[in-house]
């Protein structure tokens, strides 16, 4: 597969690459869900005192992924509906919460690759790791077919890989060499971005060395940097085995879980959007008040902060602390005015995909967005726009229109589960439909009913199994 | 404006659930977000939204066919405006009814189809022939399908058939000569030379019919008899040419149309099937695609997003499908214009185009990943 569509939105505040260090927090509010995690069983009593790095709790859903404890602080339970609060933080010496026991058991059974996976997961570093093809969290002790290590991060505003990378190239490299260790003889592909700048000059001369890293230079448009994206570009098959997606700072946590055995805790997380005085990268670890934050960068506090990229992120307006997975803050200026007669203005500051306004002779600026719809919701006029611009092939509005006469089994057909929840086809509709959530709503039934056939078999085959066994039971006893 | 929508925000509560005018809710609210566009926020991801909306996607449309209404004002008069208006009214009056019965907003789309209905007309063509035609037109061939983005005809390209189809003679009996000098007709209400005269305009491709063809500069510049806004090649062109640029129309449909028309008129030549009076082989091809609605049709009837293919490459069949089949009902029938047909009998294609080339995509798709 060749890259198809995608398309960059250019935006008002844009992150820069510096990265600025946050107050020492006094509380911390540790969500227990995340995009991708619930933690549900909890591993701490109240009033308990932690230090860093100590498991809080755990998802027994995803490979016991735990929530760790980024400082020292006393634990404060259900003070807040859905965290666990950290009172009186304090920075001692974190260490690792590792039961020496634990290690030798594991050394002995599996090994020392055993070793390296279980601190990845425990130490908090496995949690950035992602499976290719459905965006989960990969299982820590299978083999993977490839890695797609990436440093670009496309989505308007997530923290950058850049950024991330500045000062800490060595231990990036080294990272690498961790991850390869890991693996027996699958490659690793690092994806960088196809441009020339010094630093991205920098970076490979630094990897060049490396038989076993293949480098993939990819344009520069969003959502090409999309694991699901990539490993369908890179020719690799579902059926082969899984492929892991990691960004750099998966890397880089990996580096410091393996060479020093150290928990990850510190994100380097971007607070951009229009709402934000100084777009820009900050450094926080997870629990971090939601409010010191806003405090400091939203300039309007209307404003809509959203929990990710202003594509694919949710609304964290009622969140009071950074969640475990975060990577990055937006703030969107909500929609105040109605325009007087909007759609006969000449559209000199209007960015559009399509060339309908008069910022179409003008050179490609970044404008300034609010959360507004701007038009009002039609039936489909099949104008192909969010065909083009679909990075994953798909035909958007053909599956609008199945999904609107309930054909679930044409749509299924029509590989909604290749969606990759880009946003762009939503974004480009002029006819406002949310393409992308119908997609996602029918890909969630499909899944559900695909996994009550799955159940349905089994029982069958249960059944017919013990049906068996009854008639062999009762032939033995006539006999 | 802030007066403005405090009348607005005022009156809604008549119009909403429960209000006396409840039932005029489509059209209270199509005129509402005429003067304001919506408030609505997004819900969730994505958070933004292209400010392209179908309001300004219609309105493209409608500036280009400016040129040729303006061109169909020099050429025929004055009587175009009344046209335009009846044409607008009837239509509206049967989309906003449909409206109020769906409970739905009503929708841009009428608005093109409003302006270029009277553009396929004989210019001398009675007042209630327009009405009847565009009712018919937006009746039939579009709100009984479920409105725009359900239909499967040009609802512009129905009606005309209909009038075509039931009154022949009228039609025939309204062409009107075009204008010429400084003021063309603008200063005159002209109407059809009553049918007691007995002289019938004749279009350039009827005259053609008989082995006269005009000039190819007066194709070019319009002054030629012809529906209202057909005549003016250049000036369609330019329009067309706009809306290619701002992907309302996509280019594939017009390519598809008049590279298959300049192909197959060609090789008729050339195969000595049949004969102009202008000789050569390049001229009379031009001369061709200038005359009459085909370039019209190429541009602002074939590319309606709606009625035509979705696919890439559906849309190139389906231009081929138009360009030729008007090649062959020029030539080979008694008709002398063949695009409305041509374009109707795509529209009926279009689905089966689509079937098929989705079939072959998600074929394609099954294999991935
Ligand atoms: S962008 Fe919207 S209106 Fe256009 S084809 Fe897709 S779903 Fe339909
Ligand atoms: S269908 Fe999915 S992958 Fe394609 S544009 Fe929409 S959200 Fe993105």
């Amino acid at each position: 597969m060749r890259f198809r569509g995608g398309y960059n939105i250019l935006l008002k505040g844009k992150p820069d690459r510096n990265i600025s260090v946050m107050p020492e927090p006094e509380v911390l509010y540790l969500p227990l869900a995340s995009k991708r995690f619930t933690f549900s069983e909890i591993c701490v009593q109240q009033g308990q005192k932690v230090n860093g790095g100590d498991i809080l709790a755990k998802d027994p859903d995803n490979y016991g992924v735990p929530l760790l404890a980024p400082l020292a602080g006393e634990i404060k339970l259900g003070a807040e509906e859905g965290y666990v609060v950290l009172d009186n933080v304090r920075k001692d010496e974190e260490r690792a919460d590792l039961a020496e026991k634990e290690i030798e058991h594991i050394e002995a059974k599996m090994g020392d690759g055993g070793v390296k996976r279980y601190k990845l997961l425990s130490l908090g570093a496995w949690q950035f790791f992602y499976d290719a093809y459905t965006g989960t969290l990969p299982d820590p002790q299978g083999d993977p077919q490839a890695v797609i290590v990436s440093t670009v991060s496309l989505e308007p505003f997530l923290a950058r890989g850049d950024a991330q990378l500045q000062k800490r190239l060595l231990d990036f490299t080294r990272g690498l060499e961790h991850l390869q260790s890991l693996l027996e003889y699958q490659p690793i592909y690092l994806v960088l971005p196809d441009i020339t700048s010094a630093f991205a000059d920098l970076v490979r001369n630094h990897i060049r060395g490396y038989a076993w890293v293949k480098m993939v230079e990819i344009p520069l448009t969003y959502p090409y940097d999309d694991f699901g994206i990539l490993a369908r570009r890179l020719n690799l098959k579902r059926d082969k085995g899984p492929v892991w997606g990691v960004r750099t700072e998966g890397i880089l946590a990996t580096d410091r879980a393996l060479t020093i055995t150290k928990p990850c805790t510190v994100r380097i997380i971007s607070i951009g959007g229009a709402g934000v005085d100084g777009p820009t990268h900050i450094m926080v670890v997870p629990g971090y008040p939601t409010k010191t934050i806003a405090d400091k960068y939203v300039l309007e506090p209307s404003a809509r902060l959203i929990d990710g990229g202003v594509l694919t992120g949710e609304i964290a307006g009622q969140s009071l602390g950074v969640e475990t997975e975060c990577r990055g803050l937006t703030v969107l200026p909500e929609l105040e005015e109605r325009e007087f007669l909007g759609f006969v203005r000449a559209g000199w500051g209007r960015s559009s995909y399509t060339p309908c306004f008069l910022s179409a002779l003008r050179k490609r600026f970044r404008e300034d967005y609010t959360s507004g719809v701007r038009g009002e919701g039609r039936p489909c006029v099949s104008c192909g726009y969010c065909e083009d611009v679909c990075p994953a092939g798909l035909m958007p509005h053909l599956i609008h229109k199945y999904l609107y006469r309930d054909l679930i089994e044409e749509a299924d057909e029509a590989r909604v589960d290749l969606c990759i929840e880009c946003g762009l086809c939503s974004y480009v509709c002029p006819s406002k439909i949310d393409v992308r959530g119908e997609l996602i709503k029918a890909k969630e039934l499909i899944a559900k009913e695909q996994e009550e056939i799955r159940q349905e078999q089994l029982r069958q085959e249960e059944a017919r199994r013990r049906e068996a066994e009854a008639r062999k039971e009762s032939e033995e006893n006539s006999e | 404006m802030k007066w403005l929508l405090k009348i607005v925000d005022a009156v809604r509560p008549t119009f909403e659930e429960g209000g006396k005018l409840h039932v005029f809710n489509p059209v209270f609210g199509a005129l509402e977000h005429f003067l304001f566009a919506p408030g609505t926020r997004t819900l969730g991801a994505p958070h933004i939204r292209d400010p392209i909306d179908l309001k300004r996607f219609m309105s493209m449309a409608i500036i280009s066919v400016v040129p040729c209404v303006f061109a169909a004002l020099y050429f025929f008069g004055l009587r175009i405006i009344p046209m335009i208006i009846v044409s607008y009214a009837c239509g509206l009056a049967v989309e906003a009814a449909f409206a109020i019965v769906r409970k739905e907003g009503i929708n841009e789309g009428f608005f093109v189809t409003g302006i270029l209905f009277p553009m396929i007309l004989p210019p001398g063509i009675p007042l209630w022939m327009v009405g009847v035609g565009v009712a018919f037109g937006v009746l039939i061939g579009k709100e009984l399908f479920g409105g725009t983005g359900r239909n499967i005809f040009n609802p512009a390209l129905v009606g005309r058939c209909f009038l075509a189809l039931a009154y022949p003679a009228k039609m025939s009996a309204s062409w009107i000569e075009a204008g010429g000098g400084l003021t063309g007709r603008l200063l005159e209400y002209a109407t059809a030379p009553a049918a007691t005269d007995a002289v019938t305009v004749a279009t350039p491709l009827s005259e053609a019919k008989g082995g006269q063809m005009c000039s190819i500069w007066h194709l070019l510049f319009g002054n030629v008899s012809g529906s209202a806004g057909e005549t003016s090649a250049i000036l369609i062109i330019l329009g067309g040419v706009f809306l290619l640029f701002t992907r309302v129309a996509n280019w594939r449909t017009v390519a598809g149309i008049l590279l298959s028309f300049v192909i197959l008129t060609g090789a008729l030549i050339q195969g000595g099937a049949v004969s102009y009076s202008i000789d050569g082989l390049v001229s009379p091809i031009i001369w061709h695609v200038f005359a009459g609605g085909l370039l019209f049709g190429a541009f602002f009837m074939a590319t309606d997003p709606v009625t035509s293919p979705t696919s890439n490459i559906g849309k190139w069949i389906y231009g081929i499908i138009i360009g030729s089949t008007t090649v062959l009902i020029r030539n080979f029938t008694g008709y002398v214009e063949g695009v409305t047909f041509a374009i109707l009998l795509g529209n009926i294609v279009a689905p089966i185009l689509d079937e098929a080339v989705i079939a072959i995509r998600i074929r394609r798709l099954r294999s991935e990943g």
